[in-house]
């Protein structure tokens, strides 16, 4: 039973837009992981915040594009505050102390968001520019979400330029080759690495609001992504921006196509495939470093 | 011995409410245990434990409700199964090191929420329920009354606790402590190090899963929450807060955790928040855990 072009194309949509929001959680956590070596569990932490800062920010201002542009921006200087009190100490430490510390982080996250912001879901609405629905290939499809896939998409772009042509991204990439010899170059890896860690942190709370106008956002909503986007950085390569925007379009095709095809079997299969990736390709299917 | 007497009194004294919370914490405690086994002695840090504590009560539920066994049959077949599971998962991951290791078993957690989730025999994500209870009535007792229960379970945790000390103590014990602290050394010395990795892996599975069944036997009742990540991530705190690389440690860290869980969720909705601040503050500046502080205290050399 071959579904019909049509519900083909908005389903291709619909994997794309999951896709482009694990992208935009999954390469700050890529690259940290590949660069510091640090596992943060909290940047789910980072996302719901961006979320719930942006539906404020709405209620405040009432402008979608105003929270857009400042709630990932309080998302990375909370971030920045983090970094500086508690996880630059965890730096050299043992994975297990990374985990456990961002693990208990988690838990404060969700009881302050619950604190400030209630235990309700909530709702942002799309921006009346954005709230219409498009017509493709005789479907109709929310503006919107095809907003969310640009976004995505030029932020992929925007980064890859930033690695590539910028001296930034020169540093960055060579902290992930070779961190010691990077330092012993004089490079002040300390300080690339605490940009890339905010950068990681805004792409979070982008992502966040985002997302918001197309998923609930609640309390919790940090530990359901999480998982997810820690499938996607394994299974594209820590540390590899072009990993991390493969692994974010198969996941998020996966997932989409899986829940509408083989709905019983779809998370299922989404972990087989992270287990089979750390056990015969460790470093992802395109890793940013060779591994000789 | 004080924890035993702390129970013992405890059970005396304590009314029905009590007596259910140290039967939970019993169980808590044997499954921070088998943790402690993997993570403080071999070394192994697992994020996805929970997915034999799971399977133990999920294969107690299957062989009970559907094949129609008896569940005083079932419960150690239970642990068996597990025991087979774990040693095939085990094969496969125990020369994973740090980082990789705790993702793959992540992993593999998450694989076993998203199948009993989803599967509807089992009840999807709203479970299973109606676990017929072992019939103790020839020793004079009911697994249905909390009293009971607490004293098959706290006799449960202490021979865990026995047996294992036991196993530490002894010779196998060593070369996994040895193994630990430098595994180059031991391999340099002949040792084969993944076997020994995967005895520990299995012997941890299994006991997780007895604390399983035992909590499938506790409340009649499985789902899949019993195998989510943030349970594997809850049972990590456990036995850091107790103190890891001990076996008392994590028995004081499950009784800690499931008290302060109880107490402080009655005080505030928030009891999470005090939590996260409490467990990062015992990860950054007390990494010995209760038990270990205690220790430095009490005794000059900490026990087993």
């Amino acid at each position: 039973m071959l579904p019909d072009p049509a519900s083909l194309v908005i389903q291709l949509l619909n994997g794309l837009q999951y896709g482009m929001l694990l992208f935009l959680l999954s390469v700050g956590l890529s690259v940290v992981l590949g660069l510091m070596n640090f596992i943060n569990l909290a940047h789910g932490t980072l996302y719901m915040l961006g979320a719930f800062l942006g539906l404020s920010l709405v209620g405040v201002t009432g402008s979608f594009w105003i929270a857009l542009a400042c709630a990932p921006l309080l998302a990375a200087a909370i971030g920045a505050l983090f970094y500086g009190v508690l996880l630059r100490h965890l730096q050299g430490e043992s994975a297990m102390k990374q985990v456990l510390v961002t693990f208990g982080l988690i838990f404060i996250g969700i009881d302050t968001v619950r604190m400030i912001w209630g235990d309700y879901e909530e709702a942002i609405a799309a921006p009346a520019l954005l709230a219409d629905s498009i017509r493709i290939w005789g479907q109709p499809y929310p503006a919107y979400r095809l907003f969310v896939i640009a976004l995505g998409l030029v932020v992929a772009l925007l980064l890859w330029l930033g690695l590539e042509r910028t001296r930034l991204g020169a540093v960055v990439r060579a902290g992930v080759d070779d961190r010691v010899m990077a330092a012993s170059l004089g490079i002040n890896i300390d300080a690339a690495f605490f940009g890339v860690f905010c950068l990681g942190c805004w792409l979070a709370g982008l992502a966040g609001v985002a997302v918001a106008p197309v998923l609930q956002i609640y309390p919790g909503m940090d530990v359901a992504i999480l998982i997810p986007t820690l499938i996607v950085v394994v299974v594209g390569g820590p540390g590899s921006l072009r990993g991390a925007l493969l692994g974010s379009l198969l996941i998020g095709m996966a997932e989409t196509f899986g829940a509408v095809l083989l709905p019983d079997f779809a998370s299922f299969m989404i972990y087989a495939v992270m287990v089979l990736v750390l056990l015969l390709r460790p470093g992802g299917l395109l890793p940013a470093r060779q591994t000789a | 011995m004080v924890l035993l007497a702390a129970a013992i009194g405890t059970w005396w004294f304590a009314g029905y409410a009590g007596q259910d919370r140290l039967g939970e914490i019993a169980i808590a405690a044997i499954f921070a245990m088998s943790l402690d086994l993997m993570v403080g002695y071999g070394g192994m840090v697992s994020l996805g434990h929970a997915l034999f504590f799971g399977l133990g009560a999920y294969a107690l539920a299957g062989l009970t409700l559907f094949l129609k066994w008896p569940p005083g049959l079932a419960l150690p077949a239970s642990v068996l199964l597990t025991g087979l599971v774990a040693f095939a998962i085990g094969r496969l991951i125990v020369h994973l090191g740090g980082v990789f290791f705790i993702m793959v078993t992540l992993a593999f957690g998450q694989m076993g929420w998203a199948w009993f989730a989803r599967d509807r025999l089992f009840g999807g994500i709203a479970g299973l329920s109606g676990i017929p209870q072992i019939d103790l009535s020839l020793l004079g007792g009911d697994l249905a009354n909390p009293a009971d229960f607490a004293i098959v379970a706290v006799t449960a945790a202490t021979m865990v606790y026995l047996a294992l000390a036991r196993l530490i103590e002894s010779p196998f014990g060593a070369v996994v402590s040895a193994l630990h602290r430098n595994a180059g050394r031991a391999r340099a010395l002949g040792c084969p190090v993944q076997s020994y990795k995967l005895a520990v892996f299995t012997i941890a599975a299994m006991l997780a899963s007895l604390a399983g069944t035992l909590q499938a036997q506790r409340t009649g009742f499985v789902s899949p929450d019993l195998l989510v990540w943030t349970s594997s991530g809850e049972l990590l705190i456990m036995v850091i807060i107790g103190g890891i690389g001990s076996l008392l440690g994590p028995i004081a860290g499950a009784a800690l955790w499931t008290l302060l869980h109880h107490y402080l969720s009655a005080v505030t909705p928030y009891w999470m928040l005090i939590m996260g601040a409490f467990f990062i503050a015992i990860v950054l500046f007390a990494a010995e855990g209760l038990y270990g502080a205690l220790a430095r205290l009490a005794w000059r050399r900490p026990h087993v």
